[in-house]
């Protein structure tokens, strides 16, 4: 087993999370706003769109979110506010 | 050789069965199921039953795990956070164990089903749901609003972290199934072509097939690792809403 503090596994890791979190919030916020068009108002592509630049501002964040959390403890980014 | 690579993860039922219309079958993935509960099992409280001082072999591997498991829960949820040690733990076995009992030639890899990924993290998010709506009421929902926002950004971040919140648990489940789907695929892949590639080329797939098998070792215990390290962030988030704000310590 490799121990965690390895700074190859650790990064790997990271690349993978990362990657992912993008992608599936990109996925999950096209995916509401296609619903959103398809079932409620019928205004195909407009909710589709918004859901997609608002997914991928999601994204985004929560990439950002975890490359900070990996920069600095947990207790520092806590201190920050 | 004409086998598609996708080929190992059909499932057929072995022992076909059916309660009220809903399929129970025994299938393969059943069974290694069961396989991977048994092994860890075993492993575990053999590990546990000598208790030296000075541990052997297998303790001291036991050891290092536990010690492991607990520097995730305290780094991510500080010391309340060891009351998932069990959820986190049991998590981490199972899915270590099945990553790794997969990789013996002839297995299957459990994880690389996305219904089971898919249980496992819906069932931590819901947790964590339970966790934070408990423990804070409807201020939970202020985990919507990131601390520091500015007025007028609230409008628009509301979406933004309801779209982040609901991708988590599907990238978590998607991350997991995804990666070791792809190991798998990549290393029938090259197989199929060292088989049909003969003794004149067939070598060099054949060094990438070992070297990716080599990979895959890594790549089962990074997956397992982040599939917990990421079960005690969500839970932490729900715990100590926006930070230590509300359990200082």
């Amino acid at each position: 087993m490799p121990p965690p503090q390895d700074p190859l596994y650790a990064g790997l890791g990271q690349a993978v999370r990362i990657g992912t979190e993008l992608l599936a919030a990109l996925i999950v916020g096209g995916g509401l706003g296609w619903a959103v068009d398809t079932y409620l108002f019928g205004t195909i592509p407009w909710g589709l769109v918004i859901g997609l630049v608002f997914g991928l501002a999601a994204g985004m964040r929560s990439a950002y979110r975890s490359a900070q959390r990996w920069q600095n403890p947990p207790t520092d980014v806590d201190k920050q506010g | 050789m004409e086998e598609s690579p996708l080929h190992q993860f059909e499932l057929h039922p072995w022992i076909p069965m059916s309660i009220g219309g809903v399929d129970i079958s025994i299938n393969k993935a059943v069974v290694f199921m069961w396989v991977v509960i048994a092994v860890a099992s075993v492993c575990m409280v053999m590990a546990g039953s000598s208790r030296k001082l000075v541990p052997g072999k297998l303790q001291s591997l036991a050891e290092m795990m536990v010690e492991f498991i607990r520097n995730m829960i305290l780094e991510t949820m500080g010391k309340d956070g060891m009351r998932f040690f069990p959820l986190v733990a049991t998590l981490f076995v199972f899915i270590l164990f099945s990553n790794y009992i997969g990789l013996i030639p002839g297995t299957y890899t459990v994880t690389s089903q996305i219904i089971v990924t898919a249980v496992f993290s819906f069932l931590v998010y819901g947790i964590s749901l339970v966790v934070g709506f408990s423990l804070h009421g409807v201020k939970f929902l202020g985990i919507l609003v990131p601390p520091g926002t500015p007025g007028w950004l609230v409008p628009l971040m509301i979406p933004i972290e309801i779209i982040s919140q609901i991708a988590r648990p599907i990238s978590l489940a998607v991350r997991l199934f995804a990666n070791m789907t792809a190991g798998h695929v990549m290393l029938a892949v090259l197989f199929g072509l060292t088989v049909g590639g003969g003794v004149l080329i067939g070598w060099l797939p054949f060094v990438f097939t070992v070297a990716i098998y080599g990979l895959e070792f890594g790549i089962a215990f990074i997956q397992a690792y982040i599939f917990t390290i990421l079960t005690c962030v969500y839970l932490g988030d729900a715990f100590h809403l926006h930070g230590h704000e509300e359990h200082a310590h």
